[in-house]
């Protein structure tokens, strides 16, 4: 599963779209998030690798501002969140679903569209357009499959077209033929100038992002392309390599 | 607060409740299934049969006194029967052959003379209700049997009349508690599935506030709660004939309840509870896990302010321990504001009137700040 479009140039080094800055989250005696720090260029795909528990979610909502760090902080666009006005330029599907069912289709992106300030209708025809729902518009989202609904979701994360937009496990429990589609919507907005951060436990769709940050309890234990890790760790493929980086830190500590 | 966000918040809770059928059933025909089955249950409600055991200790002349009561008691339709003794009248009523004993003692004429009646034991209200058969009865043949007569007491009211409608002083509190469980319900679990099916951290991701949300509900709820409100005092204090069609009889439709007052001013009074009460819903889903917990909290929050509300015991009844608990209470506040309302007739400018609904609202909006604090990034 190589991608086939060319990788965007390298961004010129002081431009920042997102900013973790010695980021911390404790719950209780846990550490969800051990100290991250990163500077992420816009205009790119980063892939936020890691086991269930590694803390790729907690990390997402420290940068969005859902939730508030114990320590260090996290700036979206140069704007240091959380910042309630800056969430117009920010779009965030959760790795839940988060759409009413109730709501028609329609509804719901109507919905999420309002709350961001949108007045365009077309922004939601647009939206829907893009993840193939638009006939859909009608059903009540209540009594969509779990693909539809997962890509429902994405239609509302990305109603009002934000520049930078995070994708906390989007593909999980969405066919093969739908992610292949879902990761050509992804290069097609980063073309445009926006900048995606796709969170994943899994390593297969690894190789469609620009760059890869492996996440392991906390923390950023590796950040490069994919061939650049797989190299750098010698191995074949991003698991071992994932377990090679994990081992050499294990070493080092 | 963006009106364009703040309407959408009030169309998308407005749409999410019309299509929830079973909580709109139970919004507008629970309430009137309920009303007026009390209010039947009151107007209609039967004496029961009473059957007197009467034992007399009393011997010579004086006995005459137990004769003289059983065929009064006998008289006012009552079932008597005449036993030897106290024993004999206790073992009539566990056996069940009396509903009722009456034991005389020997001689009326002592100062510490005392008549005892003896009752089952196992239903309060329905031992009450023998004892108010044959006390009147009983008092009457007493006094005569000492040779005086006792004067007839009339009951007058300041305000409306005693006891021509039993459901009249029950009307506004049952109409004001059941606003407020309902709207609490229904706030408190849509409120708990917007936090655990993730919408609510999908909307803290938007650039809406706490406060558009607080008031998108707020309003959003107010609309059925009005709509609520107006079907219910329409049914309480309407009726409606329905004349004879075919096979069917006529019959009316409404309780008919007086009200002394304007409705508008009682329709005032329930909205301002309401939107506490959607305020009091938000708040309290944040410490529930799971709709049946919502569910759970009634116990916890609603019955004691259905006690202490006045809305069945009298508030200057209440032990004065728990007078300070009773000044808290916001539904106490409406149960008074629509008596005075209902049954004085109170309009704006009356003093308690004006106090209770100065309360109402401060509540509402003090509510609806603690309610926007637990609406929390981190909260979800
Ligand atoms: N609200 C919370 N309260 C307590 N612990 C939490 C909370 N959210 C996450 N955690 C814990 O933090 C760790 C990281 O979780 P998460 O960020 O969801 O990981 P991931 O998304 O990579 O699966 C886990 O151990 C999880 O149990
Ligand atoms: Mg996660």
């Amino acid at each position: 599963m190589m991608n086939s479009s060319p990788r965007p140039p390298e961004p010129a080094p002081g431009d920042v779209a997102i900013r973790a800055a010695g980021l911390v989250k404790h719950f209780g005696e846990l550490a969800a998030v051990d100290g991250i720090t990163f500077d992420l260029a816009p205009g790119r795909i980063y892939g936020l690798l890691g086991p269930n528990g590694s803390g790729k979610t907690t990390l997402i909502r420290l940068l969005t501002g859902m939730t508030r760090a114990t320590g260090g902080h996290a700036e979206v666009l140069g704007v240091r969140m959380p910042d309630r006005a800056n969430l117009a330029r920010i779009g965030y599907m959760t790795q839940g679903d988060g759409v009413y069912p109730a709501l028609t289709v329609g509804e719901n992106a109507e919905f999420f569209a309002a709350a961001y300030g949108v007045a365009d209708r077309g922004a939601v025809q647009a939206a829907l357009a893009l993840v193939e729902l638009a006939d859909r518009r009608t059903a009540l989202a209540g009594t969509l499959s779990g693909g539809q609904r997962r890509r429902l979701s994405l239609a509302c994360a990305l109603v009002h077209r934000p520049p930078v937009l995070f994708l906390d496990e989007p593909t999980v429990g969405v066919d093969p033929l739908l992610r292949v589609q879902f990761w050509g919507h992804f290069r097609s907005l980063v073309d445009a100038g926006a900048t995606i951060v796709v969170s994943s436990h899994v390593m297969d769709e690894a190789d469609r992002c620009d760059e890869l940050l492996f996440i392991r309890a906390g923390r950023v234990i590796a950040r490069g392309s994919g061939d650049g890790l797989r190299a750098e760790a010698g191995t074949p493929d991003l698991e071992t390599a994932f377990l090679h980086f994990a081992g050499e830190r294990e070493v080092a500590a | 607060m963006n009106p364009r966000r703040l309407r959408a918040i009030i169309r998308r809770v407005v749409a999410e409740i019309r299509r929830d059928r079973p909580s709109l059933a139970l919004l507008f025909i629970a309430p009137i299934l309920v009303t007026g089955l009390l209010t039947f249950i009151l107007r209609e409600g039967s004496t029961p049969a009473v059957h007197v055991a009467v034992a007399n200790a009393a011997s010579g002349p004086a006995a005459v006194i137990g004769d003289r009561l059983a065929s009064a008691l006998s008289y006012a339709g009552m079932t008597v029967t005449q036993v030897a003794d106290a024993g004999a009248a206790r073992a009539m009523v566990r056996d069940g052959g009396a509903t009722v004993a009456i034991v005389l003692p020997a001689t009326m004429a002592s100062p510490s003379a005392s008549v005892t009646v003896i009752t089952e034991g196992l239903d309060p209200s329905g031992d009450a209700s023998q004892i108010g058969a044959v006390r009147g009865v009983l008092t009457d043949a007493v006094a005569s049997s000492l040779g005086a007569v006792l004067p007839s007491v009339t009951h007058e009211t300041i305000y409306g009349t005693p006891s021509d409608d039993p459901m009249a002083p029950f009307a506004p509190a049952i109409v004001a508690f059941f606003l407020y469980f309902f709207v609490y319900l229904l706030t408190g679990v849509s409120f708990l599935r917007e936090r655990t099916g993730g919408t609510l951290e999908r909307l803290m991701a938007t650039p809406v506030s706490r406060g558009e949300v607080v008031a998108g509900y707020t309003l959003g709820f107010g609309v059925f709660a009005t709509i609520q409100v107006a079907v219910l005092l329409a049914w309480a204090l309407g009726t409606v004939h329905v004349p004879a069609v075919g096979p069917l009889p006529e019959f009316s439709l409404g309780l008919g309840i007086a009200v002394a007052g304007s409705p508008l001013i009682a329709f005032l009074v329930v909205l301002l509870l309401a939107l506490g009460a959607v305020s009091l819903g938000i708040f309290l889903s944040t410490f529930a896990r799971t709709e049946l917990q919502v569910i759970q909290f009634i116990p916890v929050v609603l019955v004691p302010q259905f006690l202490l509300s006045g809305v069945l015991f009298s508030v200057s009844s209440l032990p004065s321990v728990l007078q300070p608990l009773v000044a808290i209470m916001p539904l106490g506040y409406a149960v008074d504001a629509l008596r005075q309302v209902f049954i004085r007739g109170a309009d704006l400018s009356v003093g308690a009137l004006q106090a209770d609904i100065a309360v109402l609202a401060v509540v509402a909006v003090l509510f609806a700040v603690v309610a926007s604090w637990t609406i929390r990034r981190d909260v979800v």
